[in-house]
């Protein structure tokens, strides 16, 4: 973690990281809550950029040989966490998009039904 | 008079809906309503098909949001001048819709029914949250909004088709926030509100948090990304 270009590189992935998030928000192509995520984890890759003494405290205290790699397992764990509730997510959007469709149809049905028997 | 339109969204609310229904037609037959059953599991829906009450079903649950916008389109579309949103739950007591509708048309966009206009606001721990987003919304737009929680709101034509057609317009503090920034004229109008007499709150701590969070990171750094899209008006794009 005392490699310049590291840090960097992680300073650049956190400001893109932001500044494509709140784009879409200017666009109005994307929900505010699901913004707060993408933002807290730029803020965490920034502030691990800028102090690197936090990677190296938190690796010596679970015992990793490089501070990088406790970088890599907090990314791994927060990209896991977050696929795990976008996992939830899209299975219940899944199960609306069904009743929607079902209902739709259900719906139609009723108004061809109505119109024969006239 | 101007047309208004009462939004109820109701979610899980078999206990109260009649009750509030009833109120309204019986002490307020002059204001239009439509109940918007945000896809209950209990007997919302069926108790409001019974009674014949103006129902929007909605097949799915949307939230409060999804709910609310589809009252406002509901009023978009059929010509209300202005809509505002009552809780099925009771806590919004309908004898102060005159004074709000009264605000509206002396010029306002907004009329929020606040408690705390001319009360104290309480120092508690469940006023906390209501505290740091007034603290957030004087600190982003100077304006001083008593009570930003306050679910009772009254929306103007413009508002109502501005949000019935857009995404990131929520029923919420920090929509409020923004349109503040973007010049709407807020008003707000000293109301008194009732407790919860039955059902279940969708407050528990855990989403009160949440819901804190979410609201503070949105006032106070979210909502000066946007852009205010006024191009289209609604009755070109969709009737």
């Amino acid at each position: 973690m005392d490699q310049p270009i590291i840090r960097l590189c992680l300073i650049i992935g956190s400001l893109i990281t932001a500044g494509f998030i709140l784009r879409r928000v200017r666009l109005a192509k994307v929900q505010i809550e699901d913004t707060i995520f993408w933002l807290a984890f730029s803020l965490i890759l920034l502030v691990l950029a800028i102090f690197p003494g936090i990677a190296y405290w938190a690796s010596t205290l679970l015992g990793f040989i490089s501070p990088i790699n406790f970088v890599y397992i907090l990314i791994i764990f927060l990209l896991l966490a977050k696929q795990f509730f976008m996992s939830i997510r899209i299975s219940q959007m899944d199960s609306k998009l069904r009743i929607l469709a079902e209902r739709i149809a259900l719906n139609e049905e009723k108004v061809e039904r109505d119109k024969l028997d006239l | 008079m101007s047309k208004l339109l009462i939004v109820i969204p109701a979610h899980n609310e078999e206990a109260n809906i009649a009750r509030v229904v009833e109120d309204l037609t019986a002490h307020y037959p002059q204001y239009d309503y439509v109940v918007v059953n945000d896809g209950s599991r209990d007997k919302t829906a069926a108790i409001c098909r019974a009674r014949g009450y103006r129902l929007i079903d909605l097949p799915v649950n949307l939230g409060l949001a999804g709910a609310f916008q589809t009252g406002l389109r509901y009023a978009a579309e059929n010509g209300y001048d202005c809509a505002m949103q009552l809780d099925a739950d009771g806590q919004h007591k309908p004898e102060y819709i005159a004074t709000m509708l009264a605000e509206l048309e002396d010029g306002a966009d907004i009329v929020i029914g606040s408690r705390f206009l001319t009360v104290k606001k309480p120092k508690s721990l469940r006023m906390l949250g209501s505290y740091i987003i007034s603290w957030s919304i004087r600190l982003t737009t100077g304006r001083a909004i008593c009570d930003p929680t306050s679910g009772m709101r009254m929306f103007n034509r413009n508002m109502l088709t501005e949000f019935a057609q857009n995404l990131n317009y929520g029923p919420e503090p920090d929509t409020i926030s923004y349109l503040i920034k973007n010049g709407a004229t807020v008003k707000e109008c000293q109301v008194e509100m009732g407790e919860r007499t039955a059902g279940q709150s969708y407050l528990n701590l855990i989403n009160s948090i949440k819901y804190m969070v979410q609201m503070s990171i949105s006032i106070l750094l979210i909502q000066w990304f946007r852009k205010r899209d006024t191009e289209t008006p609604y009755p070109e794009r969709s009737l």
